[in-house]
């Protein structure tokens, strides 16, 4: 799984790509801390490169979503492939977190 | 064996390496030596040559100078016939290298009437000189050499070296001076001055030189004849040419020539020649006399002083090399017995003997720090190993505990269902894979009461000892609460809330659960974030049996959910699962997803409940052959048979 | 009366010692005879039959003790004979013919070299390179009877040249006081080259080559001695003959004979010499069939040598060639 993080106006975009499973997923939830620990707390998680996501994944999207919460930041997610929207949607995440089509609208509404 | 090797080579190079470097430095010095040494020597020849040469030209001069004083005396005056005899006598009295002298005329030439005039003098052995008159039928004093040469030649010559006539053993040699009457045109030879001188003093120098042992110098006359030889046999009889013809040598031939001719060199002859060794000649001539002086020296004998001492630096080099080699062999033992030692000593250790006592090596160099870091190395495999040993003795107790957490979690899910009284209105079958050896998935199925199934299939967020404790707890309260006969979506909102007390790791389970009525087939059921079940109707294609929404449990205490209803019909089939199965992972990197689920649950409907879940089951683990199992897979199989009639 | 008996006793006794000498000697006669030898020249390979026939005893086995006495430039071999200091001497026949001439009564009971090796060396660097080119040039000859041969050729072919007297050395010629030297093909030649000289810088005329190939060595006694014991004088040249054929055949041992004379003479040469010299000795001596007694001399051959003699001036008449010859084919052997 492979990070690619900017900063974009107010929003910190993170691209991810690869899978996030059991190995990965901890990558992610303690990247995303550090970032929100720097202040961060605008982000927006672009999965235009994400092929699959497992429970693992899930869970650390709640953990960042909680910390995130804490902090009064936000968090939104663009560009899901199927299979990772399959298991948004199964898992009712999209009433959770907005999630768009693709990132531009993702930066053009939050 | 490696003993030998490592100190094999190094003897080997050590010592080509010196011996390449001695042989080529002694070399040198030989050479050097050699050339030095005979330059040395060709010097010194040189030198005793010359002087040698300069000492007898000396006396020769001093000899050739009477009678050609006495010559140009008789060519400027006239004399009478009774002076000649005291000119003679007055020649040797006042010359004592002169041993003879004549004056001998032509014929007629002084006293008319005397066809031969030739007064002679000579020394006799007790000093005395006598006078004699040459010339007589016996002794046709025109034709010899000492008149005639100097007469045909109009000029002073000496003679060849003779025997003297006395019949003594003493060689003599004359040199003799054409003397005229009148001048230019008519010049006219009158006869000849003469001087004789015994060699042997001459010859007496000449012997006396001796060069190292067997060198020797010799004397040769104008016609190469010896004058003097260390060989006295060879002395008048041979010429340096019969010698050259005996030994067929051309070069000692023109090595005779050249002196005979006048020249000055140096040779170097093949053994047997001149010497029964090879040898260096040095030669000059007495330009005077026309003779030739060679000096002859012994090639090896020159050298000796070269070869012994270049023996001596043989044997001291090859005492070295000897020494060296000891030497040698002894620090390469050094070397190689305390790593015969050390490799001995990490056999045992390798074969698992920890404690086996490495060699005590003490000592300052690379051999001492490798055995220094031998040990460290033994000590810290021995604990290293100690540690292992630990970790797997403590990891096998874990596996150990794992194995029986699996057996309890295990024991947890329903395996048969307790057989009902007659016949069953419904088949529910589960088949439950982990991935390690406890899961998060779940399962369970019981009868709340005589009429009502409840069923459910959960997958905790995650696997292993977590997850499965999250298990554990989210059955029990599905099983708790389902026994209260909530229906489907209290039951989810109720375990919600127990679950999401104290959840910071925000672990998480999705669940689907129902509730079968047996008598009218009347399903309700509710979904937590769950994967749709497969539906199988009688006499139709399976479906997704479409669920309410409703979010995981134990993340948010807010959430809701809600039940559907559906109605079963005798035949109709249900089969629920979990993301174990349609997430699942060939060799390609494909999912076995949902399409393929759907196309074995169209190929396996028929079977009994069993059949379908251990086919799916089957399916998935044959598609994810040789991919180690990601995700728990769980399958439930339901069929309604309907109320007895 | 007694005094005259006195000298009658003496007489008697004289000739009672005489008969008695006669006796004796007539008994040595029978033993062996006893007789002198003198070569030429001095002791050389030139000689070396003799010298063998003696060491290996083939004289004695003839009946013979021999005295070789030693040769030399100061006495000719032909005044020891006659004097009578030899019974036998061997000499050049031209020498020979000018003492029969003389009226010494010698004859020669054996021609040894019955072909000349008298020869003319000149120096090519002299111009020489050809006969023709010796015209005008100073010429070494020996004494009268060794150059008739020489005159002789310098007639046949209208040459002139400057003659100078020669004796016993070459020294004059290696000097390069004369262009021309008379010499031996088996002596002067060889001691040349044993002087330095290169063979490639001579011209060598052989007096054989040029149409003078005329005997020369030959073994002479008086006629008187020849008379009183023929069997004895052909026995001698038997034997001599033998020595040569023994010396011919054992070249090493024969030289080593020759080398113990030539030493006891302390004669200015070497073994070297020597071997060229006897080898050249193998060439020029002919020998008779085994059984034969002596080489010939040809009439013709004296008469071509007496009548050069004669145009020379050395003799007046040429003497008989059979008084000259004797022919041991005619002695009866006892």
């Amino acid at each position: 799984m492979e990070l690619y993080s900017y900063k974009q106006d107010k929003f910190f975009i993170v691209k991810v790509s690869g899978r996030m499973d059991a190995i990965t997923a901890p990558e992610f939830e303690k990247s995303c801390l550090g970032w929100i620990e720097q202040g961060d707390s605008a982000l927006v998680v672009d999965l235009e490169g994400l092929e699959y996501m497992s429970s693992a994944g899930l869970r650390s999207i709640l953990i960042v979503g909680k910390k995130l919460k804490s902090v009064g930041g936000s968090l939104s997610f663009s560009s899901l492939t199927p299979n990772v929207a399959h298991v948004f949607s199964i898992s009712s995440f999209g009433s959770m977190f907005p999630v768009y089509d693709s990132l531009e609208k993702a930066l053009g509404n939050s | 064996m490696k003993n030998r090797g490592l100190a094999f080579k190094l003897i080997l190079f050590t010592l080509s390496g010196t011996m390449a470097v001695f042989l080529s430095a002694f070399a040198y010095f030989y050479v050097s030596s050699k050339d030095s040494m005979t330059k040395c020597v060709e010097e010194n020849a040189r030198n005793l040559t010359h002087s040698t040469v300069h000492q007898i030209e000396k006396v020769l001069e001093g000899v050739q100078k009477v009678p050609l004083n006495y010559a140009s005396l008789l060519s400027a005056r006239n004399f009478e016939a009774g002076d000649i005899a005291g000119l003679v006598e007055r020649m040797v009295s006042t010359n004592l290298e002169i041993y003879g002298a004549a004056i001998a005329f032509e014929p007629d030439a002084l006293a008319a009437g005397a066809y031969y005039f030739a007064p002679y003098c000579y020394r006799k052995d007790d000093g005395h000189l006598m006078n004699v008159m040459l010339g007589d039928e016996s002794y046709h004093y025109f034709t010899m050499d000492w008149y005639q040469i100097p007469r045909e030649l109009n000029r002073a010559a000496w003679t060849e070296p003779y025997y003297d006539e006395g019949g003594g053993n003493m060689i003599m040699a004359t040199f003799s001076v054409p003397f005229y009457k009148g001048k230019d045109a008519e010049k006219r030879f009158q006869g000849v001055v003469t001087a004789d001188i015994a060699l042997h003093g001459l010859q007496q120098i000449v012997s006396a030189i001796r060069l190292y042992r067997s060198g020797y110098a010799f004397l040769i006359s104008r016609n190469g004849v010896f004058i003097t030889h260390p060989d006295s046999r060879l002395v008048m009889t041979n010429s340096i040419f019969s010698i050259a013809e005996v030994k067929n040598s051309s070069l000692l031939r023109r090595i005779g020539k050249d002196m005979i001719n006048g020249g000055e060199g140096l040779a170097a002859l093949e053994s047997g020649l001149l010497l029964p060794d090879k040898c260096r000649l040095y030669y000059a001539p007495l330009s005077s006399i026309g003779w030739s002086l060679g000096v002859v020296i012994p090639e090896h004998e020159l050298l000796e002083g070269v070869h012994r001492l270049g023996r001596m630096v043989i044997l001291i080099g090859l005492a070295g090399v000897f020494l060296m080699t000891i030497i040698v062999m002894l620090i390469a033992r050094r070397i190689t017995r305390p790593l015969k030692d050390l490799s001995a000593a990490t056999v045992e250790i390798a074969r698992g003997d920890l404690d086996a006592k490495l060699p005590d090596i003490q000592r300052g160099d690379e051999i001492g720090a490798l055995a220094r870091s031998f040990e460290e190395m033994r000590l810290a495999l021995k604990d290293y190993i100690k540690h292992l040993t630990e970790t797997t003795s403590a990891k096998e107790r874990i596996e150990s505990e794992l194995k029986i957490a699996r057996n309890i979690q295990m024991s947890f899910l329903p395996r048969a269902f307790p057989p009902l009284t007659g016949k069953n209105p419904m088949e529910i079958s589960a088949r439950l894979e982990p991935a390690r050896e406890i899961g998060g998935d779940l399962y369970d199925y019981s009868l709340i009461d005589d009429d009502h199934l409840f069923f459910a299939v959960g997958d905790v967020s995650d696997k292993g000892i977590p997850a499965a404790l999250f298990m554990a707890v989210t059955k029990t309260l599905l099983k708790g609460i389902a026994e209260t006969g909530l229906d489907p979506a209290r039951i989810l909102n109720r375990c919600n809330l127990e679950l999401c007390g104290e959840n910071d790791s925000m672990m998480f389970v999705t669940v689907f659960c129902g509730v079968l009525d047996l008598r009218t087939g009347r399903l309700k059921y509710s979904n937590a974030g769950h994967e749709p079940p497969v539906i199988v109707r009688r006499d139709a294609q399976p479906e997704f049996l479409p669920v309410p929404e409703g979010f995981l449990l134990g993340v948010e205490e807010e959430s809701s959910y809600q039940t559907m209803e559906i109605e079963l019909e005798p035949g109709d089939k249900l089969i629920v699962y979990t993301d174990g199965v349609t997430e699942a992972v060939n060799a390609a990197g494909e999912f076995y997803s949902h399409a393929n689920l759907m196309a074995t649950v169209r190929s396996c409907w028929s079977l009994s409940v069993e059949g379908i879940a251990t086919e799916i089951l089957g399916s998935v683990k044959l598609f994810s052959l040789g991919i180690p199992q990601a995700d728990d897979i769980t399958v439930l199989a339901l069929s309604f048979a309907g109320a007895e009639v | 009366m007694i005094e005259s008996l006195m000298k009658t006793a003496a007489k008697v006794i004289g000739v009672f010692f005489f008969v008695l000498a006669m006796l004796g000697n007539a008994n040595a006669d029978q033993d062996r005879r006893q007789v002198s030898f003198v070569p030429q020249w001095m002791p050389q390979a030139q000689f070396a039959g003799y010298y063998v026939a003696l060491e290996k005893g083939f004289y004695e086995r003839y009946g013979l003790e021999v005295n070789i006495l030693r040769g030399g430039p100061e006495r000719p071999s032909a005044e020891w004979l006659k004097k009578a200091a030899v019974e036998f001497a061997t000499m050049f026949l031209s020498t020979a013919i000018v003492e029969r001439a003389k009226g010494t009564r010698l004859v020669n009971v054996g021609q040894i070299l019955s072909r000349s090796s008298q020869i003319l060396i000149a120096k090519k660097s002299c111009g020489i390179n050809s006969w023709q080119d010796l015209n005008g040039k100073k010429t070494g000859l020996w004494g009268a009877e060794l150059s008739i041969m020489p005159r002789a050729l310098f007639r046949r072919y209208g040459l002139q040249v400057a003659v100078i007297p020669q004796t016993s050395t070459v020294n004059l010629f290696l000097r390069g006081g004369v262009d021309v030297v008379s010499a031996m093909w088996y002596n002067e030649y060889h001691a040349i080259l044993d002087a330095g000289v290169e063979p490639e810088d001579l011209v060598v005329f052989h007096l054989s080559d040029l149409g003078f190939n005329l005997p020369e060595d030959g073994i002479y006694c008086l006629e008187s001695t020849f008379k009183d014991d023929p069997q004895s004088c052909c026995r001698f040249v038997r034997a001599s003959l033998e020595g040569w054929r023994y010396a011919f055949d054992h070249q090493d041992e024969a030289l080593d004979i020759v080398m113990k004379y030539v030493n006891e003479a302390r004669i200015a040469t070497n073994r070297q010499h020597q071997k060229w010299m006897l080898g050249h000795m193998r060439e020029v001596i002919d020998l008779p069939e085994p059984g034969g007694y002596q080489t010939l001399l040809k009439e013709e051959d004296y008469l071509a040598v007496a009548g050069e003699l004669m145009a020379n001036g050395l003799i007046d008449a040429i003497p008989a060639y059979s008084d000259f010859l004797e022919n041991c084919a005619d002695v009866n052997e006892k």
